[in-house]
């Protein structure tokens, strides 16, 4: 179990004011869960990712995974960045067995886990080429398969396929599920899209802006029933799909500030 | 007119399309104009040809200026005297030394200096580059020196290292430590925080960030630095080979100098020139071997 407890972030601004990023937030993440943050740009769920990272200290709450307070990054929590973060000089191969280099395992052993892992997301061609040789979609599943290496107690992705063509995201989605179901992984992804959301959560988290806090928590069935089925169409296209889409769309819309502002 | 053509092809697309024509491969055999997205500045594009006809000119003019005794041969000796001092120098040497041996010395002095000066910039700039404590200490006297000419601190080499080798090698060391120190620094401010967020979740100990992540992060910067490093250290030749010397290319010209040898200061020019034209080449080589990346991330 991974649980944020009363979290809340304070940024201090350029011009000495200080901004709430986000406001008594908790969170938890049950074994082989998969929680989905779902808000509008700039309600905070990068902010919650990376203090889930250990990259952001929170001014208020604890973090904690499986009992352990968090106090840094570590091996324990894959993170799955937007912007693809491969390193330009290595392999695919080479990036992503960097994880098992850092841990110390063989070389040996090394290669033949990284050959698992590229199988897994379908890259096994490619072990030999470099980053800038791949499409954005192939480096995000190379990103995935990186953060799976050292075999993390947690998986954190922060809109990993907010840049992939419509089509790609979909294959993408569907590829995730297949990750979780054969990994059992615990995942925590981010997402301002609301197909995707309740397509991949066991649970959604629906967030609102200035400061971030969530306003809302659904237990979608919709990605066990497509890990059942595999039929992506029929999960997506069902009425209770576009009910709690629609429900959903109408939360985000009565708290999104932009929108409002716009209007 | 032409719009319509057009919208009848994008029709008849259209209806190959829908009657399943299977698509054409995307390599076409026969001849096709070939278009790439308008440029802005050189981008890549080859000069070679430009500065070749640009140095023939030069040659030409210097030719035509010799010839025709526009400028007393004291002051600009003839292209084909040049060569023929060349070819005296590399067949009876100069000063009491074969030209082998001038050579080799300011080889030495140059490569010994780049060496060391590698050896200590890379891992000093990219310590600055990550420690508040380093940048802070190291700052002050990097900062004070490195602008200031060599021939300046000429003279305190001398008198704190003596007239041999090691005043020289220092000399050129100190030349060619700031340009590198400098370009790792660089190198460092220049890593996304995202890449070292990436590896401190894969498990990167400081140690482990320092050597996969921020020095692989720094080199194309690093190599740069050592580029310009190199012609800083040819530039500081003449200088160092000013300290008491025997052998070497600059003390070739400046001995040469003393008895208005305009010739052998030229011939010496070239060599000098030569050099230093191929360690940059060098240094271009191993960085399209070891950055191959460099500008496509
Ligand atoms: N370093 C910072 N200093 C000041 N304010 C910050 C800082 N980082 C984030 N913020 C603020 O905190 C809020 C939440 O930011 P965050 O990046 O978490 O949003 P987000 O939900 O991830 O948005 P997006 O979907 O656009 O990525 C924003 O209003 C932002 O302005
Ligand atoms: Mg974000």
């Amino acid at each position: 179990m991974l649980t944020v407890d009363q979290a809340s972030v304070y940024f201090a601004t350029r011009d000495g004011r200080t901004v709430q990023a986000l406001d008594r937030v908790s969170i938890d993440i049950p074994d082989s869960g998969f929680v989905v943050a779902l808000g509008a740009s700039g309600c905070g769920k990068s902010t919650i990712l990376n203090a889930i990272a250990g990259f952001l200290p929170l001014s208020e709450g604890t973090i904690a995974l499986d009992g352990r307070p968090i106090s840094g990054p570590g091996a324990d929590r894959g993170v799955v960045f937007q912007k693809d973060t491969l390193l330009p000089w290595k392999t695919i191969a080479d990036n992503v067995g960097l994880g098992l280099k850092f841990a110390g395992v063989s070389r040996a052993e090394r290669r033949d886990r990284v050959e698992a892992l590229l199988q897994l997301v379908g890259l096994a061609d490619f072990s030999a080429a470099y980053p800038y040789e791949l499409s954005g979609g192939m480096r995000q599943r190379v990103g995935i398969a990186r953060a799976l290496a050292p075999e993390p107690d947690i998986l954190l992705m922060d809109e990993p396929f907010g840049a992939l063509d419509s089509l790609t995201r979909e294959q993408m989605q569907e590829l995730l599920v297949s990750v979780w179901k054969r990994t059992g992984k615990r995942i925590f992804f981010i997402t301002h899209s609301i197909e995707e959301a309740l397509f991949l959560g066991t649970q959604v988290l629906v967030m609102s802006p200035r400061p971030g806090r969530i306003v809302g928590r659904f237990d979608p069935p919709f990605m066990r029933q497509f890990a059942e089925s595999r039929d992506a169409r029929a999960v997506k296209t069902a009425p209770e799909f576009a009910e709690l889409r629609e429900e959903i769309r109408a939360m985000l819309h009565a708290t999104d500030t932009v929108k409002r502002d716009a209007a | 007119m032409s719009e319509i053509t057009q919208s009848i092809v994008l029709r008849a697309d259209q209806v190959h399309a829908q009657t399943g024509t299977p698509a054409r491969a995307p390599s076409v055999a026969r001849p096709v104009r070939t278009v790439e997205m308008t440029s802005f500045g050189i981008a890549g594009r080859p000069t070679a040809v430009i500065s070749l006809v640009t140095a023939v000119a030069i040659l030409l003019a210097w030719w035509a200026t010799s010839r025709f005794g526009l400028v007393s041969p004291l002051f600009l000796p003839a292209p084909a005297e040049v060569v023929t001092q060349f070819a005296n120098i590399y067949r009876d040497g100069y000063a009491g030394a074969s030209l082998g041996e001038h050579l080799f010395a300011s080889l030495f002095r140059i490569l010994t200096a780049a060496a060391i000066a590698i050896g200590l910039a890379i891992p000093v700039g990219l310590l600055m580059g990550v420690s508040r404590v380093a940048k802070g200490v190291l700052d002050t006297p990097i900062e004070f020196y490195w602008p200031l000419p060599p021939l300046s601190y000429l003279p305190l080499m001398i008198i704190w290292l003596g007239i041999g080798e090691t005043s020289k090698i220092t000399l050129l060391t100190l030349a060619m430590f700031a340009p590198i120190c400098l370009s790792a620094q660089a190198g460092v401010r220049a890593l996304p925080i995202e890449r070292i967020n990436a590896a401190r979740s894969l498990g990167a100990s400081r140690f482990q960030l320092f050597t996969d992540i921020v020095f692989p992060s720094a080199l194309p910067e690093i190599l740069t630095g050592i580029r310009i490093a190199l012609g800083i250290g040819w530039g500081t030749l003449v200088a160092a080979e000013l300290i008491a010397s025997t052998r070497g290319i600059g003390f070739m010209i400046m001995s040469a100098a003393q008895f208005l040898a305009t010739d052998v200061v030229f011939v010496g020019i070239f060599i000098i020139a030569a050099c230093a034209f191929s360690s940059a080449a060098i240094v271009r080589l191993v960085e399209t071997a070891l950055v191959p990346w460099k500008g496509r991330t």
